[in-house]
This record gives structure tokens, sequence and C-alpha cells, in this order.
């Protein structure tokens, strides 16, 4: 029995032992142990289970990106729940509308056709979403990106990421272009612009990023290309000057020990959380990653370094580098040009979110507030996440020959 | 109880974590490796157009294993639905390590480097068919 679960043939049997690990470890944990925590454990390795099961059967394409990402989804909820029992019993809750979310997006991208002649309609609904986050959106934190209906809180910036890749595909891949390159750069600038309104530095930093990796492989003036950089140095250059936020970033990145009292305290913690952890970490439920603010949100990553260790930091980063690694295998395998530009975009969205936060908290670029995807605490980024990874699943199978022909 | 379970447990979830991942690579690795020893080990068709300036999907690479029928009908091995080729266009037979082509009346026939198939023809390495609008080169290594 052991034998089997231990084998490395069936990776799925290992992320169930692993939560069947966590589970012992954390009905020990606080003492006081209330049966709810079995229930919802329990639920939560049967839907992972089940749910890799059920792709299996159903899904003709990539199987590894949805185990890789329920592995991180386990590290994230044992350590979220360490952090605070309450948050890991949410983030089960997220992570069962997750789920959800996947296999919704999955049906429906794969049932309708046409995605790629919306172009204008996806242009207009980020437009409606940038407006009403202006309008109704709530100040969290220092960013104005939050828009709140009674309880419920949600990021519109997190839905507009996927329009905005669709919009960008969309626009590539179609023969006759709605409007030249130029109107592109224009509107790809305005939603930036917005970001810097709403102070979403990290939202802003992906949006650019994710225009230029496609832009960049996609665009047959290579003259705008270098254009652009040059100009994004400018913006980058004049933001630092100008915005207050981003000045603070960079100072505390390049010396936060003499900010350690107020501002570089959140990244100093978060080093000195590293740095005790060592190899091997303090061992879970043994360390105070409680003493950084925003543990369980940005600096999960700082938690995981220091209960488990530098190894197991850098297996959270190898399980991200397979999962890029796969996304671009799928973009490269897809014969529809839609969808392979939309592969490529829901790749560079999920890696370069890790690599930005994980950059952040090991200060090795400025630190900018974005959720590590599928580990961070919060319903939005995850479920968008989830969103991003059904798309992903749908562009890696063969598409139907039928919808080719339509195209041409 | 828990401090001692917690620092046993933190290296069973280090090991299990890159036995996972390293169960993935192996994985992937088999996967990329399945592929690249088909394509050396059986002969195949390559496409010689440009595929970007077809109006309807067809692949780069067709491996041939066993005897293929070609046409724009759900019931052949490759399907390819250029309207220039029938419902069931041609057939190309292996046969004891010989392969041979054989048209199974189609409309618009098909070309072996340039000379339309009456009968059953062996197939050379470097030959050249056209069905329809499109034209593949046989490869046998």
């Amino acid at each position: 029995m052991l034998r089997k679960l231990l084998s490395y043939k069936t990776p799925q049997n290992l992320i169930l032992l692993i939560d069947i690990m966590a589970l012992c470890l954390l009905y020990f944990y606080k003492e006081s142990f209330d049966e709810f925590i079995l229930i919802s454990g329990i639920f939560l390795t049967f839907i992972i289970y089940i749910s890799n099961f059920i792709l299996l059967r159903t899904s003709s394409g990539d199987h590894y990106i949805f185990l890789i990402m329920t592995m991180l989804i386990s590290i994230g909820i044992i350590m979220i729940y360490r952090i605070n029992p309450f948050y890991g019993f949410r983030q089960i809750t997220w992570f069962g509308v997750g789920i959800t979310t996947f296999f919704l997006f999955y049906a429906v991208i794969k049932k309708i056709k046409k995605w790629e002649d919306w172009t204008k309609t996806y242009m207009i609904l980020s437009f409606i979403l940038f407006l009403s986050t202006l309008v109704f959106g709530v100040k969290i934190k220092g960013a104005t990106n939050w828009i709140k209906v009674g309880n419920i809180g949600f990021q519109p910036a997190e839905l507009i990421k996927i329009i905005f890749i669709f919009f960008l595909a969309s626009y590539y891949s179609k023969k006759e272009k709605i409007m030249n390159t130029y109107g592109l750069i224009g509107i790809v600038y305005t939603y930036i612009g917005f970001l810097f309104i709403q102070r979403d530095l990290g939202t802003a930093m992906i949006f650019y990023f994710i225009f230029m990796t496609i832009f960049y492989i996609f665009e047959n003036n290579r003259k705008l290309i270098y254009y652009n950089i040059i100009g994004a140095f400018f913006i980058a250059l004049v933001s630092y000057f100008v915005v207050n936020h981003v000045q603070i970033r960079v100072v505390t990145w390049l010396d936060p020990w003499k900010y350690i009292d107020n501002k570089g305290y959140q990244i100093t913690q978060s080093l000195f959380a590293i740095a005790s952890g060592g190899f091997f970490g303090t061992g879970i439920g043994l360390g105070y990653p409680e003493f950084i603010p925003e543990v369980h949100n940005d600096f999960i990553f700082s938690a995981i370094c220091e209960e488990m260790g530098i190894f197991g930091g850098i297996g959270v980063i190898m399980l991200f580098l397979i999962l890029v690694y796969r996304g671009f295998k799928i973009a490269l395998y897809q014969q529809n040009l839609f969808f392979k530009i939309v592969a490529i975009g829901m790749t560079t969205l999920l890696g370069l979110q890790a690599f930005i936060i994980i950059g952040g908290v090991i200060k090795m670029i400025p630190l900018t507030g974005v959720t590590l995807p599928f580990v961070s605490y919060g319903g939005s980024s995850l479920i968008s996440s989830f969103a991003a990874l059904g798309i992903l699943q749908v562009a890696s199978e063969e598409m139907d020959p039928s919808q080719e022909e339509d195209n041409g | 109880m828990f401090h001692l379970l917690s620092l046993i447990f933190r290296y069973l979830f280090i090991f299990v974590i890159y036995l996972f991942i390293f169960a993935i690579i192996r994985l992937i690795y088999l996967d990329i490796k399945g592929m690249t020893q088909v394509k050396e080990a059986r002969p195949y068709l390559k496409l010689i157009n440009r595929k970007e300036q077809l109006p309807f999907k067809v692949k780069e690479v067709y491996t041939i294993e066993k005897t293929v029928t070609i046409g724009r009908k759900k019931e052949n091995d490759i399907i390819i639905n250029d309207p220039y080729i029938s419902n069931q266009h041609v057939k190309i037979i292996s046969d004891e390590g010989s392969f041979f082509v054989e048209d199974i009346d189609s409309a618009n026939g098909t070309y072996l480097n340039g000379d339309r198939i009456i009968d059953v023809v062996e197939l050379k390495s470097g030959d050249r068919i056209r069905l329809g609008q499109i034209e593949f080169l046989f490869i046998e290594e």
C-alpha cells in the first residue's frame, strides 16, 4: 500500500500522501482540535483526487499542468492554515469554487467557437471594468483596486488580465485588423495608465510584460518593439520621480535596513524569515512567519522558506518552472493561432506573477504586491489563476478541424 | 508531541515534493522520448506546401505505421478537409517493409512525381505525392 502510494509513477498518489501527512500534522497543531479541519481536509483531498481523475478521462490535452497546480495548492493551504486556521478554511472554500471555475472555463471556452472575433467586445468590457473600479473602488492597502458588493470584495483587475490576453490574441490572430498597431499600443498604455491611477503597480507590470511578450513574438514591425522598451524605461524613470509609491518601493529595495522600523519592515522581516529557515526549515508550526505583515498573502513564499526550508522554496520555484515549460510546449504545439497566443499569454501571466512576487520577497527586484498564483490566500487571484489554467487546458487540446476551416 | 512530529515531517514533506517533481519530469521526459522515437523509426509523409497558406487543417508530418487511407471522410486514418480531395482518396499500403500507394478512384486523381497514378506503385524515399491542393514528400530511412 505504502509502496504504491510512494511510487513516482503516479504523481496523484504523492499529492494524496502529502495531504494525508499534512492532515496528521495539523491534527496535533494547537491542541484545540476541532472536527471541522478533519472534514474539510478529507474534503480537499477528495476533490483533488476526483478532479484529477475526471480530467484524465475528459481532456485529451495536457495532464501535467493540473497536477502541478494541485501540488502548489496543497502546499499553499497547509501554510495558510498554519498561519491562520480561519483563512485556511476560507482558502479551502475558494479552492472548491476555483475547481468549479476551472471546469466551467474549460467547458465554456471549448464549447463556444469564434472567440477570436470579439476584439471590440473585449476592449469595451475591460474599459467598463476599469471605469467601475475607479468609480466604486475601495482603497485597501494603498491601492484602489477592489470593488465591494456587500461583504464580498473582488478585484476587477484579475478578470481584466484574462480579457486582456483574449484581446491581444484576437487582435493578432485576425488578418484584417480593426486598428493599426499604434491604436493597439495606445489602448494598452491606457490600461496601464488606469492601473497607475489605482496604484496597482504589480498588475501594471504584469500587463506590460504580457503585452511585450506577445508583441515581441507576433509584431512584424520590429522597430516598434525597441521604441516600446525605451518608452517603458522612460515611464519607469518618470514614475520614480513623480509617484511617491514607486519611490518607496525602490528605496526599500536598495537598502531596507535603513528603514527597518517603518517602510522597510515588511521586507526585512521576510529576509529574516528566509534566513532563519536554513536548508530544511524550522518545521511546520515551529517558525514565526506571523511576524511578517501580509504573510498569508503576498509573503507566503517567505513563510514556506522559513518552515519548509530553502529546499521547500526551491521546490515551489521548480514547480512553477515546469508549469511554464508545459505552457510554452502547449503554445508550440497548438495549431490554432488564437489559442496559441492565448496559451502564451496565460503562461506568461502565471509565470511572471510568480517571478515578480518571489523576486520581490527575496529582494531581487523591487517589491510589488501581487499574489503567488495558487499558493497565496485570496479569492479573486485564486479564481483568476484557475480560469487561466482552464483556458490553458483547452489550448493544450487539438482543435476541431471544422473550426479551423471557418477561419480560412 | 507536535514539536517532534513537525521536525520529522519537514524532511518528509521536502522528500515527497521532490519525488513529485521528479515524477512529473520523468513523465514529461518519457513523452518527449516517445515522440522522437516514432519520428526516427517509421517512414513518414512530410508536407511540402507552406501550412499557413492552406485554408484547412493539415499536419506538418504524418507517420505511417501500417496501411493508411487519406481522404475527407471521418473513417480515414488521415483526414484532410481539402475540397479537392475525395471522401476516400488514396491508400498507402505497408507490406513487409515496402510501401505502395494506391488511388481509390478519387475524382481528381493522385500524382506521384508529377505522373497520375493508375495502378499500385511502390514508393521510394523522396517521392512526391500530390493530392488535391497539397503535396507530400515520402521519406523512409
